[in-house]
């Protein structure tokens, strides 16, 4: 995927999150989403089918793969494949 | 504190241990196995697809809807391996230790038939499916709850789950048009599972008076909240889009959120669920008022 394709996906992940947690306001690249509860444990595999409908692939999971999803830029470059 | 240190309970673990061991078999050398199962049969009762009693049943023809069943049926099978390993660490974690003397030789008897039932639905997704479906859930954080609370939602968590699978344990199980090697394991978790979900019903429904005792109303009601979501999203990890792309149905991740809104999917769920959500009212664990499930 080129940068400018991932570049398109990240805000549709940002308004996917901010339509859950409006008060969220904006959300920093680099803003551990998981601390700060933008994803928890009873939506996150909604949130893990969004981005694999969004990235056009599944997402493959391993021992930790929590570190993929903890914040913006871990998405861009863990799930979407940007340099 | 000893968590089940009350007449009644004791009783009820004394006679489920008794149970254990009078019906206690060995599933590695019991179960029958078959060296292969064809794909052109059912492998669950249609009414228990995650397209049944919408309008997208109608799509597909018999053959396509058996293939379906097959990837459900390694699915649901791959849930209860998920589930179980999660049991098994808390209840682990749990077993004599401080507050569970009374329930720890029980405990025993739990953790060891979790184990064999992991193995069996294992050993039919690698023999019958060449595959396990992988857990995307992130665990829960209980970390910064108080203890009282974090026990609760853990032995909540696992009676609804304990709860859900049975559902379809019973008629996977009870349905004579399937093959005998599929109801067999359900038939045998089923018998397990029903003294896990009188352990489990009894014990939380106290470790609930307990929180009443301890907490406002307001905590009350946030834990039931969470309890709410916890169901529906065990409800809705169902609907797997990797099962429909393997049953090949195209559009799989649009399928799932259609599905997902289909008012017969809403009357699929409560029938799931009835008979825990009556439980849960019942013992104030729920209110009514609230209760959509």
């Amino acid at each position: 995927m080129s940068t400018a394709e991932t570049a398109s996906l990240l805000p549709k992940v940002k308004a996917w999150l901010l339509a859950r947690k409006p008060e969220a306001g904006d959300i920093e690249m680099d803003l551990d989403l998981i601390e700060n509860r933008l994803i928890d444990s009873l939506g996150f595999l909604e949130f893990v089918f969004f981005l694999e409908e969004l990235g056009g692939r599944e997402i493959k999971f391993d021992g930790d793969s929590l570190h993929k999803f903890r914040s913006l830029r871990a998405i861009n470059e863990n799930i979407f494949g940007a340099q | 504190m000893d968590t089940v240190a009350n007449t009644d309970f004791t009783r009820t673990l004394n006679r489920l241990v008794e149970l254990s061991i009078d019906g206690y078999y060995n599933p590695y050398t019991e179960l029958q196995w078959e060296e292969a199962l064809d794909d052109e049969q059912w492998w669950m009762p249609a009414s228990l697809l995650t397209l049944y009693d919408t309008k997208f049943i109608d799509e597909f023809d018999e053959p396509q809807l058996m293939k379906l069943s097959k990837w459900e049926s390694i699915h649901f099978y791959s849930l209860n391996i998920h589930g179980i390993r999660e049991l098994l660490i808390e209840v682990t974690k749990r077993i004599h230790s401080p507050g569970y003397e009374g329930a720890s030789e029980f405990f025993h008897h739990f953790i060891g038939e979790e184990n064999e039932h992991m193995w069996f639905f294992a050993k039919f997704c690698l023999k019958y499916g060449s595959k396990i479906y992988p857990d995307k859930s992130m665990k829960m954080n209980v970390a910064e709850l108080e203890s009282d609370i974090q026990t609760f939602l853990v032995f909540a968590r696992i009676l609804i789950f304990e709860e859900i699978v049975d559902y379809f344990n019973i008629r996977i199980g009870k349905d004579e048009s399937l093959h005998p090697v599929i109801r067999q394991v359900n038939n045998v978790h089923h018998q397990d599972e029903s003294r896990h979900v009188a352990f489990g019903r009894q014990f939380v429904a106290q470790l609930h008076r307990d929180l009443i005792a301890a907490y406002g109303h307001a905590r009350l009601t946030e834990i039931e909240g969470y309890l709410r979501r916890y169901i529906d999203a065990s409800l809705q990890s169902f609907y797997n889009p990797a099962v429909y792309r393997d049953a090949g149905i195209e559009d799989e991740y649009r399928l799932r959120s259609a599905l997902l809104k289909e008012p017969g999917r809403t009357r699929q769920h409560e029938k799931i669920m009835g008979r825990t959500t009556d439980f849960l009212i019942k013992n104030g664990i729920l209110s009514e008022e609230n209760s959509t499930l």
